[in-house]
């Protein structure tokens, strides 16, 4: 019997607040004077920041090849469906990302600021509240709607050629709450050692956005908040449930841990038929691929051809495909298979 | 076992898209079971019984799976049953079936070209039993009795009123000489078809393009060659072709781009058969004919997304 996971959708319209179960850390840095284009990198390095919207790429990196950039995004639009923490973070800690934001803005030479956020009205009088040197942008909340591709989409007017990284365009995007840890570093002198994420189990109708120290076990964040979670039911999913992994709860929160969520086992289970050629995963890809097609290359080996690897480039392995097919083949995993093949 | 991402699912599941599809096919037949004083809608039951039977047979023989429930080819099974006249006997009915399920649809599971297995078995029928597929109704003298008002339409250009088109209740007498009774149950109620059809794209149990195209594409060609089109759209076999046939999914494209062109396809060429042949059942052929085209839509549909793709890519 296979049952949906239930989100209650209507619950995370309402801003949650940010809690914090645990001790704050210690100022260790010293924090600096000036921004430097040229040293601030290294900054970024030495706080040992990574892109916290999941992708976990070294942020100094990013910014170099960012250099000279013209808009800087900060992307507070949630990265998975069910989440709420970039919002959290975007309207508790507005004077932490804005000073992050102000700062990346300077070091990479960016004149114009932009905050992406989802559609939603209350959400947008906030910020406007809190963000009035930012250019407010509103997207739609349907899922994957943070993704870089489609952001620069709405900005740019057009969607980006295959392959091309944002910063070929002259933008920055940097996801709300990597800006929020600059943020915190510049001003309170404390490093990337926090994690803001989405605490969750849907099935007991529990939901909180938290701030938790990166390197904690996992089972002890479930046991602050006595959550019900039995291993032989349930089972813990980290970073989302589109993108996400199956995480075990002896191992540590990471720096690129979006989410905790304690799902029920048999709703996820998924038991591969053949396809039935019903076309889903096609009219549902925010990109217009034919997964089914590419897939079905991958698995014959026939990857060359120029439509194969351009539409294998443009794929963001974004999981919508896999969650529509009503045989539950797993496109996605295929599909992460030939990005290797590229 | 690990879980595999994406933990979240949305829409209908393989399994019971089949299912739901049979039970939109089911009401039509119910109805009008119940308004003709028929068995047929038993009888229909029992040839999707069969049909589910039979794949269980395959499955135990080649595949060596115990699958007992198969509501694919009991769609399949009931399908042919709703689009042949009630009265087709038992053996021939059941030859199709078999030819459907066993021919048509299972062998070719996975392939890239499919045929829609009951057009297939309909096809079947049509060649080794002529007579049974035209005998519509009572066999008394002086009766006119068709699939729907079609073919008195084309023969003598006589039209019915449409309450009777649209409701589907055929019956009472034409110019006092011919009785008329209602024909091929699944096609008696084109409203309610295309109601149901509605339901069951909002559901996303069947894709909207195709029958869309389908339906478009097929009123137009009629109207280009002189024909009304709203009578042959709501006439004959065209709205439960469009509900219940071309939005088939394993022999259609996949693709949004693939989809229109195949209802276009079959839409105009079943306008165009059913204009200049005689053969009655154009829709057989017409489907069959996109069913041929299907793979090379796919492939044409994915070859142009690269090149797009590509287009887009700077020079550099
Ligand atoms: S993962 Fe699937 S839905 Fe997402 S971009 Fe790739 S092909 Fe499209
Ligand atoms: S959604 Fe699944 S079953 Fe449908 S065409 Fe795509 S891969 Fe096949």
């Amino acid at each position: 019997m296979l049952r949906k996971i239930k989100i209650d959708w209507a619950g995370l319209a309402r801003i949650q607040p940010l809690e914090h179960p645990f001790p704050p850390p210690e100022r260790i840095f010293p924090g600096i004077d000036e921004i430097d284009p040229q040293r601030f990198p290294d900054f970024l390095d030495e706080i040992g920041l990574v892109g916290m919207g999941g992708g976990g790429f070294p942020a100094s990196q990013k910014l170099r090849a960012a250099a000279g950039a013209h808009t800087l995004v900060v992307n507070g639009i949630e990265c998975e469906p069910g989440l709420t923490i970039d919002q959290s973070v975007l309207l508790h800690e507005s004077l932490w990302v804005a000073a992050g934001a102000v700062a990346a803005a300077k070091a990479v030479g960016a004149t114009r600021m932009v905050l992406a956020v989802k559609k939603d009205s209350t959400l947008l009088a906030e910020l406007a509240l809190r963000y009035g040197e930012f250019e407010i942008v509103a997207f739609s909340d349907r899922y994957p709607a943070g993704a870089e591709k489609l952001i620069l989409e709405k900005l740019e007017g057009r969607r980006p050629p295959p392959g091309v990284r944002p910063y070929q365009l002259g933008y920055l995007v940097q996801n709300a709450v990597s800006l929020r840890a600059i943020g915190r570093a510049l001003i309170d002198g404390i490093p990337v050692v926090e994690r803001p994420l989405t605490l969750a189990m849907p099935s007991a109708g529990f939901h909180r956005n938290i701030i938790v120290p990166v390197g904690i076990e996992i089972r002890q964040v479930l046991e602050a908040y006595r959550l019900p979670y039995d291993p032989c039911i349930h089972f813990l999913a980290a970073s989302g449930l589109m993108m996400g992994h199956e995480a075990d709860p002896e191992t540590a929160v990471e720096k690129t841990t979006l989410a905790l969520l304690v799902l029920p086992r048999d709703a996820a289970w998924r038991e591969e038929r053949p396809c039935i050629r019903c076309g889903a995963c096609n009219t549902a890809c925010p990109l217009g691929l034919h997964p089914y097609a590419l897939v079905e290359r991958i698995r014959k080996g026939r990857t060359g051809g120029d439509p194969f690897r351009m539409q294998m480039t443009e794929c963001f392995l974004c999981g919508v495909c896999s969650a529509v097919c009503p045989s539950d083949i797993p496109l996605v995993q295929q599909l992460e298979r030939g990005k290797q093949c590229l | 076992m690990p879980m595999n991402a994406p933990f979240l699912r949305s829409g209908p599941r393989a399994a019971s898209m089949a299912a739901w599809t049979l039970c939109a096919l089911l009401v039509p037949c119910t109805a009008y079971s119940a308004i003709y004083h028929s068995p047929f809608v038993f009888k229909l039951l029992g040839y999707a019984l069969a049909g589910s039977f039979a794949e269980t047979l395959f499955a135990l023989a080649v595949q060596r799976r115990r699958k007992l429930v198969c509501s694919g080819s009991a769609l399949t099974a009931a399908l042919l049953a709703a689009s042949a006249p009630p009265a087709t006997p038992f053996l021939p009915m059941l030859f199709a079936i078999l030819v459907a399920v066993w021919g048509a649809r299972l062998p070719w599971r996975g392939a890239a070209l499919r045929f829609n297995a009951a057009m297939a078995g309909r096809f079947f029928l049509m060649l080794a039993y002529p007579a049974a597929v035209v005998a519509w109704g009572t066999a008394a003298p002086d009766t006119i009795s068709t699939a729907t008002p079609q073919e008195l339409y084309r023969t003598d250009g006589f039209m019915l009123d449409w309450h009777t088109v649209l409701f589907g209740r055929v019956g009472g007498s034409w110019e006092g000489l011919y009785t008329l009774v209602p024909g091929s149950p699944g096609e008696t109620w084109p409203l309610a078809t295309l109601l149901l059809g509605g339901l069951l794209c909002r559901a996303g149990i069947v894709p909207w393009r195709t029958p869309l195209a389908f339906l478009l594409s097929f009123g137009i060609a009629t109207a280009c060659l002189g024909n009304n089109p709203l009578f042959n759209l709501f006439s004959a076999a065209t709205v439960f072709t469009a509900v219940f046939i071309v939005t088939d999914p394993v022999s259609t494209p996949m693709g949004k781009g693939g989809q229109v062109a195949f209802g276009i396809v079959v839409g105009a060429a079943n306008a165009l058969i059913r204009n200049y042949t005689y053969y009655t059942e154009a829709v057989v052929y017409a489907v069959l004919l996109g069913n041929l085209l299907a793979p090379w839509l796919d492939h044409a549909a994915f070859a142009l997304r690269g090149r797009q793709l590509g287009r887009r890519r700077p020079e550099q």
